[in-house]
């Protein structure tokens, strides 16, 4: 990693924020609680995907 | 202190379900660099993508990748990871540990409450994101 380079962070974070607001996600209405399972789903997807891949 | 935010923080912090503690700690950690960092793997990068449209996912790579590397999970050693497995933790998520304790950060941010079950199995700190930015605060008065 060189230098951070916070204001160009700054911007696309910014960017990703405005992005983001403009829809509405499958997330948006749901119970923080079923966000949490719902990404822990993905989680576990994933690694399924890992291992399975591995030699 | 350095920090590895879990997928659910970033989530949280991007807004696609509102969540301010996240979007707060995800600020401060911002405009403290570097007295804070983050540490990534790719695999929560890879959680996070997900949950983006392409054109998010761009912004997300372009905003992490300006203030930290990402990490192959090819580098965390294996051995690592069956440790936390044997404490009780899904082998996921004992990867997450994992990577925490080989990267030396101080403390794993997550809203997970299997994580946050497990704290006092664990080796570095275990916060939520409002924990999280009282800690910082405590320490800044230190």
């Amino acid at each position: 990693m060189t230098k951070a380079n916070v204001r160009k962070a700054r911007l696309h974070l910014d960017k990703l924020r405005h992005l983001v607001s403009r829809k509405k996600t499958p997330l948006s209405g749901m119970r923080e609680e079923d966000v949490i399972e719902e990404i822990r789903k993905t989680r576990e997807e994933i690694w399924d995907k890992k291992l399975a891949l591995r030699p | 202190m350095l920090f590895v935010l879990d997928s659910n923080e970033y989530i949280f912090a991007f807004g696609l379900r509102k969540k301010p503690s996240s979007e707060k700690l995800l600020d401060v950690i911002l405009e403290t660099l570097p007295e804070h960092s983050l540490r990534i793997p790719r695999m929560i990068v890879e959680e996070v993508g997900r949950h983006l449209t392409s054109e998010e996912y761009r912004e997300f790579i372009e905003f992490i990748t300006n203030i930290t590397n990402i990490d192959e999970d090819i580098f965390v050693p294996f051995e690592l990871g069956a440790r936390y497995e044997s404490v009780g933790l899904k082998p996921a998520d004992a990867f997450i540990a994992a990577y925490v304790e080989w990267t030396g950060a101080d403390a794993l941010v997550t809203e997970n409450r299997h994580f946050l079950q497990h704290r006092s199995d664990l080796p570095f700190k275990v916060l939520t994101a409002e924990g999280c930015l009282r800690y910082i605060i405590s320490t800044k008065n230190e």
